[in-house]
């Protein structure tokens, strides 16, 4: 028995259409969540709607450089972690139940390309998150800190979603679609507050400020804004990623496990 | 990127899969061979779905083995060579029909163009509109458009003509037809025959996750177009089904209903045997009846066994 001519081979993928398709997906997960106005409108808003109230109307009554330098610090860290915080919290949880993965997953899609255009959207939202920040901060916001600084400032904060995007993850895996807004809004809330972004901590808080990134992101924003600073900045990023790679590796254990 | 040896572009062997007490395929085989237009045919619940699902990598048989284009399914190089229309799907709602056909464009090695995907697919109204917006029909044009536009060389479609119009129909069809003469290979499950019929160079038949027939159309035609036969008459059941023509009778209060392979004689036969027979129809069996009585078959030969 002759085999039939094989007429129908499919062309090999050229690496330069997998970066491609990398990039489109990152392109159209941005615009498709720009033009959700559910999740643009809390991401982009909530930052600036609170350090406008705070860092401009009153910090301008206490007129302390050192208030507003710390407010920045603050809400700029607080609107870096939302995109990936929901980017992935609110949407893998939703979408895991959906078909969209299912069609997704029969499609060629690149391996990578689900999480990957999440991280690109989050990284996104962030720059645009902290553009306008700065831009109040220099106008209205009374900082002491020349823009140059904190422009390095809000690229080392930039850094924050990618742990951000892990937190997230880790929630969009384990809670179920109907809770995961719930449950992310609530992390984030309980982070920002908890890690002495905002007021001081005492006592059993003030121990385990260590246990949330929001700490470890706005103590490297600190110092590398040549701001009042605690512990080391390398032990800082050690531990970012440390819990980056624990809560992507319970993430990975939990998906995997539904097949 | 070689296909099996002998050809087969998509091959399921043995593949059983069951969810729960629910047996979906029990021992599945199938080939898709270069250039044909396969109809996997059968009710719902037969298996259909769940085949195109192992042969996607979307779900893993219980048992057997599926190989696309001689790769495991999970294979991202196989899948290249594959487009899909699936029966339920969620697409992001935010985006517009053309910006999601340029998504799933760019996922494929060498696609077709932007506008000759709209255009095969006659969806050009439809490019600035938001999927979300659109009507179930115009969604399913829209899928059907994510599936061609890949160039595949093998497309697997899930009932792609329900809820369509009869032009959208007519217009998937023509592409269909125009696909397969450029050298795709083309998978189409449906419930109407007259789909199979139109388009399929060959068919299988599936119930209960089996294959109970296989065929090309002629063939399988032959197998299902029985006549149906409703009368009421005093002439009793194990008469009836003495006659040669008779495949199966059976009382329904008054009424008496016949499936046979031939209308004309048993009908004569029904009016020498009782001169008052009243109420007689006659119709073409449907492709349900003929179902149950292909779906009955295998089940009765496991009990003579």
């Amino acid at each position: 028995m002759s085999p039939l001519p094989v007429t129908s081979a499919v062309p090999a993928m050229p690496f330069s259409r997998v970066v491609r398709a990398y990039l489109s997906d990152a392109k159209w997960e941005s615009i498709r969540l720009f033009r959700t106005p559910a999740f643009s409108v809390p991401i982009l808003a909530m930052p600036i709607l609170f350090y406008s109230f705070f860092g401009i109307v009153l910090a301008g009554k206490s007129n302390i450089g050192q208030l507003a330098n710390n407010l920045f610090v603050g809400w700029t860290v607080y609107g870096v972690m939302g995109p990936g915080l929901f980017g992935f919290g609110i949407l893998v949880a939703v979408e895991r139940n959906q078909g969209l993965l299912t069609f997704k997953r029969a499609l060629p899609m690149p391996t990578g390309s689900y999480l990957a255009s999440k991280l690109m959207m989050a990284y996104v939202f962030a720059v645009v998150v902290m553009v306008m920040l700065v831009v109040i901060a220099v106008t209205m916001g009374h900082v002491t800190l020349p823009w140059t600084i904190l422009v390095r400032m809000a690229a080392v904060m930039s850094l924050g979603v990618i742990p951000a995007c892990a937190v997230g993850l880790f929630i969009g895996s384990y809670a179920p679609a109907s809770s995961a807004a719930a449950i992310a809004n609530i992390t984030y809330l309980g982070m920002a507050f908890l890690s002495g972004l905002f007021f001081p901590l005492s006592g059993f808080l003030h121990t385990i400020r260590w246990a949330w990134p929001t700490y470890h992101l706005s103590q490297l924003a600190r110092a590398s804004g040549g701001m009042e600073s605690e512990g080391e900045p390398l032990v800082h990023v050690a531990v970012l990623a440390a819990m980056t790679v624990v809560l992507v590796a319970l993430a990975a254990r939990k998906l995997s496990r539904r097949g | 990127m070689d296909a099996e040896g002998d050809g087969a572009l998509a091959r399921l062997t043995g593949a059983k899969k069951r969810y729960g007490a629910t047996t979906a395929l029990d021992g599945l085989d199938l080939d898709v061979r270069p250039g044909e237009l396969l109809a996997l045919l059968g009710p719902n619940g037969a298996g259909k779905t769940t085949a195109i699902g192992i042969l996607l990598g979307l779900q893993e048989p219980d048992a057997g083995e599926a190989r696309l284009f001689g790769r495991s399914p999970h294979d991202l190089a196989a899948r290249r060579g594959v487009g899909v229309m699936m029966q339920e799907v969620m697409l992001p709602d935010a985006l517009r029909v053309g910006d999601l056909i340029s998504q799933v464009r760019a996922y494929y090695p060498d696609p077709l163009s932007f506008e000759d995907a709209v255009a095969l697919a006659g969806v050009e109204k439809l490019v600035q509109r938001p999927y979300i917006k659109l009507s179930g029909g115009q969604k399913r044009q829209v899928q059907f458009a994510l599936a061609i536009c890949g160039r595949p060389r093998l497309l697997f479609l899930d009932e792609p003509t329900t809820g369509l119009d009869v032009t959208a129909r007519e217009t998937m069809w023509a592409t269909l037809r125009r696909l397969v003469k450029d050298g795709a290979s083309i998978v189409l499950t449906t419930h109407y025959i007259e789909e199979a019929e139109a388009l399929a160079d060959r068919v299988v038949v599936m119930a209960k996750g089996r294959r109970i027939a296989g065929g090309t159309v002629s063939e399988i035609r032959g197998l299902v177009v029985r006549k149906r036969i409703d009368c009421v008459t005093a002439t009793g059941l194990p008469v009836i089904e003495a006659w040669p023509e008779v495949i199966a009778a059976s009382h329904d209060g008054e009424r008496t209903s016949i499936t046979a392979t031939e209308a004309e004689s048993v009908v004569r036969r029904l009016l020498a045997a009782d001169p008052r027979l009243s109420d007689l129809e006659v119709r073409r069996a449907g492709l349900a009846e003929a179902f149950a009585e292909l779906t009955q078959e295998p089940a009765a030969q496991e009990q003579t066994r």
